[in-house]
């Protein structure tokens, strides 16, 4: 008799708990001193919007490690305005830049009017000065959008407080869910739940749709899911298994692996025609493709060598090149978003650990110290790696920042949670 | 109809609005119709003997004491209507490349099967890659367990 497995598939706006919560582990010793100083409100709000919104900005700014705050006991004084703004409060206390702003109500629909100034202490000027009007339903999107103004102020890199993760929790031996949440953990998604694994998320550059690998059917499958509606398709782009979607960068293909007779080479498949354009073929094992920012280059593991290596493949001349040499394990290469250089699964003595390398040099550098590191993705503005690793048969995702500053956790409350994909940005 | 086949039909009807080449997509609907054992129609075998084989870290070669146990199994392994061939592998590494490697072991075994006389119609292969071990430890042993091929007979 034949039995279907059972497929539960809802879409929830937030679920019972939430599953991830990052925990800084080590912040270096000489991080910038921001002070986010409680936003002042206009009087006449039955609630204290500016408290809330100072709040949420200094908590996104705190969250990956990346700065130190200064307690609010310790302030000389609460300015919310620049002409109560006065450097010396903040010199004194070691302050490297200073947050003020102020919550006024716009009009009669109960709009607010946020504005917000930072300042950088030690050159003494007003580095941004902004204004937002939004809904008090939306007080935690509005200071995001805050969070990224001043951290891109701050380090010349793009906020990425509106991104998202998407994530595969094993919660038991036979329940998989395909998850997604917001960057710090909130409104999770349960976008499907399967009794059979479920495998490789990639964000379509829209962030509308997420495709991923499931077994529910008894073989790999690729399916691309649509966030807003939940609706599921399997792409069947033929072959024994279909496996390792990644989005091309216009949204327009999926590079992906397909294995004709049991040999896994790398195609194109364009989502509109679904045709299928080969990339490789070899009689090894070809896999785990990733486009460059340009759209240029496809780099993929490949054991034509005897191990796994890396190589890059131009989609169009279909030149390829080796780009790893060193040590006998080295695979799912991603781009920086740069394309300059690229990070992987390096393989040494053992140990499975996250390393990078710049395309133009041999070195590999390792990141990470665990040792069954895996599924490495990186921020929209290249700063921040997040990877899948292991304590025991429990799997948590690490993270850490490209310039050392910070390393961090993301531990899960029930069962395994792995293959973390960041992401895009908004535009 | 079997539900699995009116599946298998929904399926082919898009495969043939598409580019598609036929025989792959008959390859497809064999693999999907019996690849995992909800789709096995046929009672699973029962048999005394191990129905494991084991494989070294990023490897799929048998080797010796393999094949002797392939060797022994090969009368019930013809006697069989379907042979299922299921590839694993250990956590470490990446888990693309390890459904790949899973798929390689499970190859490998099929193609010795075949030289050995039995007839390649009749076996399944799935590889699971490192989604479902069988120990879920990180330790030496637990990792020689998961680098697997596990056999079934229907």
């Amino acid at each position: 008799m034949i039995r279907f497995f059972t497929l539960l598939f809802f879409l929830v706006s937030n679920s019972i708990f939430t599953i991830l919560e990052i925990e800084i582990l080590k912040g270096s010793d000489n991080l910038s001193k921001v002070a986010f100083v409680p936003f002042g409100a206009e009087e006449g709000f039955e609630e204290d919007y500016g408290e809330q919104i100072s709040r949420y900005v200094e908590k996104n700014m705190l969250l990956f490690g990346e700065f130190e705050n200064l307690d609010k006991s310790e302030m000389l004084s609460y300015p919310s305005s620049e002409n109560d703004f006065f450097y010396r409060d903040w010199k004194v206390l070691g302050v490297d830049y200073s947050v003020i702003g102020k919550v006024n109500s716009v009009n009669a629909l109960g709009n607010l009017n946020i504005s917000y100034f930072l300042f950088n202490i030690n050159r003494r000027i007003k580095i941004l000065e902004g204004e937002i009007i939004g809904n008090e339903d939306n007080i935690e999107d509005i200071s995001k959008i805050i969070s990224n103004r001043i951290y891109e102020q701050i380090t010349g890199l793009r906020g990425i407080f509106d991104t998202k993760l998407a994530y595969v929790v094993n919660s038991d031996a036979d329940t998989y869910q395909m998850c997604i949440s917001d960057i710090d953990g909130k409104n999770e998604q349960i976008l499907f739940t399967s009794k059979a694994p479920i495998m490789s998320p990639d964000w379509s550059p829209d962030r509308k749709k997420i495709a991923y690998v499931s077994f529910e059917n008894g073989l790999a499958e690729i399916f691309i899911q649509d966030l807003q509606s939940g609706k599921r398709d399997s792409i069947q782009a033929l072959g024994m298994t279909n496996s390792a979607p990644v989005w091309s960068p216009d949204g327009k293909s999926l590079a992906l692996v397909v294995s004709f007779s049991g040999n896994p080479d790398i195609f194109l498949y364009s989502i509109n025609s679904k045709r299928l354009i080969r990339l490789t073929n070899h009689y090894g094992i070809d896999t785990e493709p990733s486009w460059s920012p340009d759209s240029k280059k496809i780099i993929f593991t490949s054991d034509r060598s005897g191990s796994p290596q890396l190589y890059e493949i131009n989609t169009k001349s279909k030149r390829k090149k080796r780009l790893t040499r060193d040590g006998n394990y080295n695979a799912r290469g991603r781009y920086f978003p740069d394309g300059k250089s690229i990070f992987f699964v390096h393989g040494n003595d053992g140990n499975f650990q996250i390393a990078t390398k710049k395309l133009s040099s041999r070195y590999i550098e390792t990141l990470t110290s665990t040792s069954l590191d895996e599924s490495p993705t990186i921020s929209p503005n290249g700063n921040i790696i997040i990877y899948a690793t292991k304590d025991g048969s429990n799997g948590y995702l690490g993270g850490i920042t490209l310039d050392g500053k910070s390393r961090f956790s993301l531990p899960v409350k029930n069962g395994s949670v792995r293959e973390p994909a960041w992401s895009p940005l908004l535009n | 109809m079997e539900p699995i086949g009116i599946f298998i039909l929904a399926m082919l009807c898009q495969v043939y609005s598409c580019a598609a080449n036929v025989s792959d997509s008959v390859e497809r609907m064999q693999y999907a119709s019996v690849a995992g054992d909800e789709y096995l129609q046929e009672e699973k075998l029962e048999t005394n003997l191990d129905d494991k084989v084991y494989f070294d870290f990023d490897k799929s070669t048998l080797d010796a004491e393999d094949k002797n146990l392939l060797e022994q199994y090969l009368p019930e392994i013809k006697k069989a209507k379907i042979v299922r061939l299921e590839g694993h592998c250990d956590e470490r590494g990446t888990r693309e490349y390890n459904l790949a490697l899973g798929e390689r072991r499970a190859l490998e075994v099929r193609d010795f099967l075949v030289v050995k006389g039995v007839s390649g119609k009749k076996i399944r292969v799935v590889s699971f890659g490192e989604e479902k071990p069988l120990k879920n430890a990180s330790n030496e042993k637990a990792w020689a367990e998961n680098r697997r091929v596990e056999i079934s007979l229907y």
